[in-house]
């Protein structure tokens, strides 16, 4: 439970809300509370009106009488009419302050926890799946948000409605209240049982279903394989068994779920019929009224649904805590790579000469040495190639220049100056990276190239975009630059995502440019023409191309080639291919397939 | 289907889609009506409770009467003890009525789904489909369990509690029922409210959930460019429009509990007043009174229930609509009404002139159209080996797909044994070819689950001798497991080599007599290669084999290599033939298997 203490702050931060909300709680309950006294008096006051009226009839006062009890009773039923307006004005206001404050710390909180995952560097997600981190930022916060908003707001009013009228009611009569509270613990208790197994048992229904869809989709998926062995019955049979599965664990909660109303209404049946045997037997005797019979009915109607909510309130608060000590966990994580202290901005500005010393990389997750001893000088304005097999840690060794992941042995030196001295956004602003894996956002073209340079206007993503070849096929688009891409709109192909990906780089006129495998999707002779393009940078900024591809590669100043984490040939194309290693039968690969592709 | 906004779609009741819908509750009438009868005996108990405390009170409290009052007693402790027992079997059972239903529609949908062929999956994302067969079926199980049934327990709860209303006082009941129109206005303003309000709450929600999904995937690019000012400031009013859209919700709900609860006393009210003027003059007892304050509580419930039911009727009609409309579009591969028989398998292939485009559309006759495959004839004898090479996007992997027929040709004819493959049952034909592909699928499930595909007339010593013929014991044995070793993730967490021999294990357990392999370009290590290329050997021979060959000892042993360019035969002969006319074939295999002999 220690770790809902945290969320103390906000129930201070917000106290002009929840303060004012409370108190509207303890009103509505009040006025709620003074309804059956009222209901009370009215039926008590029928028979000494009947008496009255019976000993006036026949009699000049009769009409007198009459409009006395007229009067009188339709008093009653308004006053109970104006005690419900009261009751429900406090009771929409506790909601609209209560609730409504539960939603601004849902809102503070999910800030805080974003503005953490984007501090958070490279090695943490890693480490987390991203539906992890997605459901934490979701449905972990909504956990959390109950127990601030709801849960206060039902305890807060429970317990007022539950002290006052016991009061009231134990004032009355001692006897008949403790009579008609004996079912009240067994409602709460069954309450708190039955909402446990509810929520285990649709968490065991969540599971399942999970298996049911992930068994369909790699049914789908293999779907090859089963009709090639004409295996579609069993599988369809495997099917049928996590479908039936499916159906025992729906039907285990439907059990438990419809247990839970007659439950409820049988407790509240038994305490109402309490009410009428003893409270009968009492009224016979004297002691109370008939009016006390039907107040107290009332009061056990009343009381019910605050009894019932504490047994909710219990398993509100255990899933807020286990959801708030997991928010915890990202929001005590410190980002492993940020900006040193005292290296703020002097004013330097990024040349783009990098040098590895002795670099040496050990993967965070497998363990796996991904670099050894790695180095190599890249004078500013001069390109460097990589190229090397599936794994052999190209990826790994670019990803150190933007400083996702931090050298562990040897140096890396910026224009001669540890890698680690440079403010992060410095350091990052004057890089261009064009990764692997191309990523957009669902947003528009214009957007996504101008995603990190926002000032840039749209003559200059135009140029980017043509430099990227990729202006002709946005111009053939409806919406041209306004095109959305993604699930909002339309599908570009490899090709064009890549190319857009490096305009998005190309638009920064960064001293460092990164093409990490950046042309794989793209066919020969557009790669000549963007290659062609980046000619024009040759010279003015610095160049780092990871390819497969020698086409790519060939006129970089100097070429290495990995393998398992170490460099194994370096120099220039016509020096490598004189070697005769891996960058030499590449080549010759590479020759034989054209001849191929063009033979008619 | 998709650009239809879903509250157009939900808003429409269609009725044919309804009667579909409840067919599928047939197969269960009898329990459906047993459920009716307990709906509606609990909708009679439930406001019978009421009328029997007015007896008590006015009868026996009233008179003194302390064994007739614990008698009475215990005769309502029987009745609510019932009504409960009632609620309870009658909710259970509607649930399994429902799901029995359910379990039907799903069992139906996932083997429509499956029999398909593989045009209907290459023109369907997968993720569609599984939404079909999971959630949109789910869709369907309020309508399929409680729906009806609840539909007519609560019109019939409404029905008996003003039977015994106006049974005890017509006038009153009259005054008390005043104030159920405003009820029922209130309550379906307020759904309507609730409804569009959750619209918009659902729609941020999704906002909210696909923008970090996107940024949490995304964040390294973030991060990279900078930006993490600006997606703050985006987070930031995404979250806001998401709070204020919960915040408008909250509104009514406020409004709405308070608002029933001021009709209620309403209609407390006019009973205190019009009743107790009414008892003066004699018409009305006590207990009647205590008797309408109960009942004018009782009114809400039902309601509620009501318009609960009208909402999820109108969201089930979306999913109706597009789990018939794919049980209605039906792309499986015909089978002939009377099959032909394929007895006495030999194993001989003949393509005959075969014309294929993966373009169902496509002229048969247009020789200038987008044709994969063009006018491509071979013939393997019984017993003969295959060997397939070309360039990618030649055509090879689509000569293995029309032999498995899981694509129609348009052109020429495919025969196995001089028999139509299109005359044979499915089934019949793909039992006699076995399929070993070169991205080796793994199920999750058991290693020895993967090698028979839970076939349970193979046995574990079919396996066993399978492992041994091929020598890949030692590589099973070597797992913690072994055969019962659990695969994970499509089989990540085994070696290639692993994966390699757990697709010819299950190839050559189903004993097939053509066999048919895309083999893999990957290279594996030294010593797993030599195994493989035994187990291969072993695997072919005695049987006839077509490979899409990525091994230089493939081709070198093939009986007949076939080279493929651009959708045609462009060579065929042995690899010495081939090799000495200096063709295609020969800068093939300078491109893809002189590596190999070097190794």
């Amino acid at each position: 439970m220690h770790s809902l203490r945290r969320l103390n702050v906000y129930y201070w931060q917000y106290k002009h809300l929840f303060i004012p909300g409370l108190l509207c709680a303890v009103a509505s309950a009040v006025f709620a509370i003074i309804v059956p006294m009222v209901v009370r008096q009215a039926i008590d006051s029928i028979p000494r009106f009947v008496a009255t009226y019976k000993a006036f009839e026949g009699t000049a006062l009769d009409a007198v009488v009459y409009a006395h009890a007229f009067v009188s009773l339709a008093t009653f039923g308004f006053v109970v009419l104006v005690l419900s307006l009261g009751s429900g004005l406090f009771s929409f206001l506790m909601r609209q302050t209560l609730v409504v404050a539960s939603r601004h710390v849902e809102y503070d909180l999910r800030n805080r926890l974003f503005a953490k995952l984007q501090a958070l560097s490279y090695d943490f997600y890693l480490k987390h799946a991203t539906g992890d981190l997605i459901t934490r930022s979701t449905s972990d916060i909504e956990h959390v948000r109950r127990y601030i908003g709801p849960a206060v707001m039902y305890t807060t009013r429970a317990g007022v409605v539950i002290l006052t009228a016991l009061s009231v009611m134990f004032w009355i009569s001692p006897r008949l209240t403790l009579f008609t509270l004996i079912p009240m613990p067994f409602l709460a208790v069954s309450v708190f049982f039955v909402a446990r197994m509810v929520h285990t048992r649709s968490d065991a229904l969540q599971k399942q279903y999970s298996r049911l869809t992930s068994r369909v989709q790699e049914a789908l998926s293999g779907i090859r394989v089963l009709k090639a062995y004409a295996r579609e019955e069993s599988e369809a049979g495997a099917f049928d068994e996590e479908s039936s599965a499916y159906r025992h664990r729906s039907l285990r909660l439907a059990m438990v779920e419809a247990a839970w109303r007659p439950v409820f209404v049988t407790l509240v049946g038994a305490s109402t019929l309490i009410v009428v045997w003893i409270g009968g037997a009492l009224a016979m005797a004297g002691e109370i009224t008939i009016g006390n019979i039907a107040e107290y009915i009332i009061y056990v109607a009343l009381m019910t649904w605050p009894v019932a909510a504490m047994g909710f309130v219990i398993t509100m608060v255990q899933r807020a805590a286990a959801s708030m000590s997991r928010l915890n966990e990202i929001l005590d994580t410190e980002p492993s790579i940020a900006s040193a202290s005292g290296s703020e901005a002097d004013g330097s500005v990024v040349e783009g000469r990098i040098t590895f010393r002795g670099v040496g990389f050990r993967h965070p997750n497998s363990g796996v040495k991904a670099l050894q001893d790695i180095s190599i000088d890249v004078p500013a304005g001069t390109t460097l190639a990589v190229v090397g097999r599936t794994g052999s840690g190209k990826t790994t060794l670019v990803e150190m220049i933007p400083r996702l992941l931090d050298v562990e042995e040897g140096v890396l030196e910026i224009d001669g100056k540890d890698i680690r001295a440079w403010p992060l956004d410095i350091l990052r602003g004057a890089i261009g990276y064009v990764p692997q894996d191309v990523f957009l956002f669902s947003d528009t073209i214009a957007n996504n190239i101008a995603f990190g340079h926002m000032e840039a206007d749209q003559d200059a993503v135009r140029k980017a975009a043509s430099e990227a070849d990729l202006l002709d096929n946005v111009d053939s688009f409806k919406d041209g630059f306004e095109t959305y891409v993604g699930e909002r709109g339309i599908t570009l192909s490899g090709g064009q995502k890549q190319r857009a990906s490096i305009a998005r780089a190309l638009l920064r006129r960064p001293s460092i440019l990164i093409l990490d495998d950046a042309l794989s999707a793209v066919d020969v002779n557009t790669e000549r023409i963007i290659l062609g393009h980046l000619k024009g940078h040759f010279g003015k900024r610095t160049i780092i191309i990871v390819s497969h591809r020698i086409s790519a590669v060939q006129d970089a100043d100097q070429i290495v080639v990995l393998e398992e984490g170490c460099i194994v040939e370096r120099g220039t194309h016509s020096e490598l291919v004189d070697q005769g290693g891996f960058y030499a039968s590449l080549y010759l690969k590479q020759q034989l397939e054209q001849e191929v592709e063009a033979y008619q | 289907m998709s650009n239809r906004s879903p509250g157009k779609v939900g808003s429409r009741l269609d009725t044919h889609l309804l009667r579909r819908i409840v067919g599928y509750l047939m197969p269960y009438k009898g329990w459906v009506v047993l459920a009716f009868i307990t709906v509606m005996t609990a909708a009679y108990l439930g406001p019978l409770v009421p009328k029997l405390v007015q007896v008590t009170i006015d009868r026996e409290i009233v008179e003194g009467d302390v064994s007739g009052l614990r008698r009475m007693v215990g005769i309502l402790f029987a009745i609510v003890a019932a009504e409960g027992l009632l609620a309870f079997v009658n909710a259970y059972m509607t649930q399994w009525i429902g799901q029995q239903a359910i379990f039907d529609l799903r069992t139906k949908v996932y083997r429509h789904v499956q029999r398909q062929s593989l045009r209907f999956f290459d023109t369907r994302p997968i993720g569609q489909l599984i939404t079909r067969v999971t959630s949109d079926v789910e869709s369907l199980s309020q309508v399929l369990s409680a729906g009806v049934v609840t539909i007519l327990g609560d019109l019939f709860k409404l029905i008996f509690i003003a039977w015994f209303m106006f049974s005890l006082n017509w006038q009153l009941a009259l005054v008390t029922i005043s104030v159920m129109p405003i009820m029922i206005y209130a309550t379906f303003w307020f759904k309507r409210k609730v409804r569009d309000a959750y619209r918009d709450t659902r729609k941020q929600v999704a906002r909210l959930n696909s923008f970090l999904q996107e940024h949490v995937t995304g964040m390294r690019i973030v991060q990279l460019f900078s930006r993490e000012r600006e997606e703050m400031r985006r987070f930031t009013s995404i979250n806001d429009d998401h709070r204020q859209a919960h915040i408008k919700t909250i509104f009514y709900f406020a409004l709405f509990w308070p608002m029933v609860d001021l009709v209620a006393s309403a209609a407390l009210g006019l009973v205190l007043w019009y009743g107790g003027l009414s008892a003066m003059e004699g018409g009305v007892t006590v207990g009647v009174l205590v008797a309408f304050i109960q009942y004018a509580r009782r009114f809400f419930e039902p309601i509620r229930n009501l318009s609960d039911q009208f909402n999820t009727l109108q969201s089930a009609m979306a999913g109706a609509e597009r789990i018939f409309g794919l049980l209605d579009t039906d792309m499986a591969i015909p089978e002939r009404g009377e099959p032909a028989e394929w007895s006495n398998v030999r194993g001989r292939i003949e393509f005959r002139n075969v014309w294929f485009s993966y373009d169902p559309e496509t002229d048969p006759q247009d020789d200038d159209a987008d044709w994969i495959l063009r006018d491509v004839s071979f013939v393997v004898e019984p017993g003969q080996s295959l060997a397939i090479v070309g360039a990618t996007g030649a055509g090879k992997t689509t000569i293995i797909n029309l032999l498995l027929r899981f694509y129609e040709i348009q052109r020429g004819s495919i025969l196995v044994d001089d028999i139509d493959i299109t005359s044979l049952p499915l089934g019949t034909l793909r039992h006699h070819i076995g399929l070993v592909l070169q991205d080796v699928f793994l199920f999750s499930g058991t290693v020895r689950d993967n090698i028979t595909l839970r076939n349970a007339r193979i046995t574990d010593d079919d396996v066993q001798k399978a492992a041994d013929a091929i020598n890949a014991t030692p590589f099973i044995t070597r797992l913690t497991h072994g055969y019962d070793q659990q695969v994970r993730e499509r089989g990540m967490t085994l070696s290639h080599g692993q994966r390699q021999l757990i697709s010819f294990l299950r190839a050559l357990v189903y004993d097939p007599r053509i066999l048919v392999l895309d083999e893999a370009t990957s290279s594996v290590d030294t010593e797993t290669e030599e195994v493989i290329q035994n187990a291969l050997e072993t695997l072919m021979s005695g049987r006839t084999s077509i490979a899409i060959a990525h091994r230089l000892s493939t081709v070198q042993h093939a009986n007949q290599i076939l080279v493929m360019h651009r959708g045609y035969v462009r060579e065929r002969g042995t690899h010495q033939e081939l090799i000495a006319s200096d063709g295609l074939y020969r800068r093939l295999y300078e491109l893809q298997y002189k590596e190999q002999e070097a190794a």
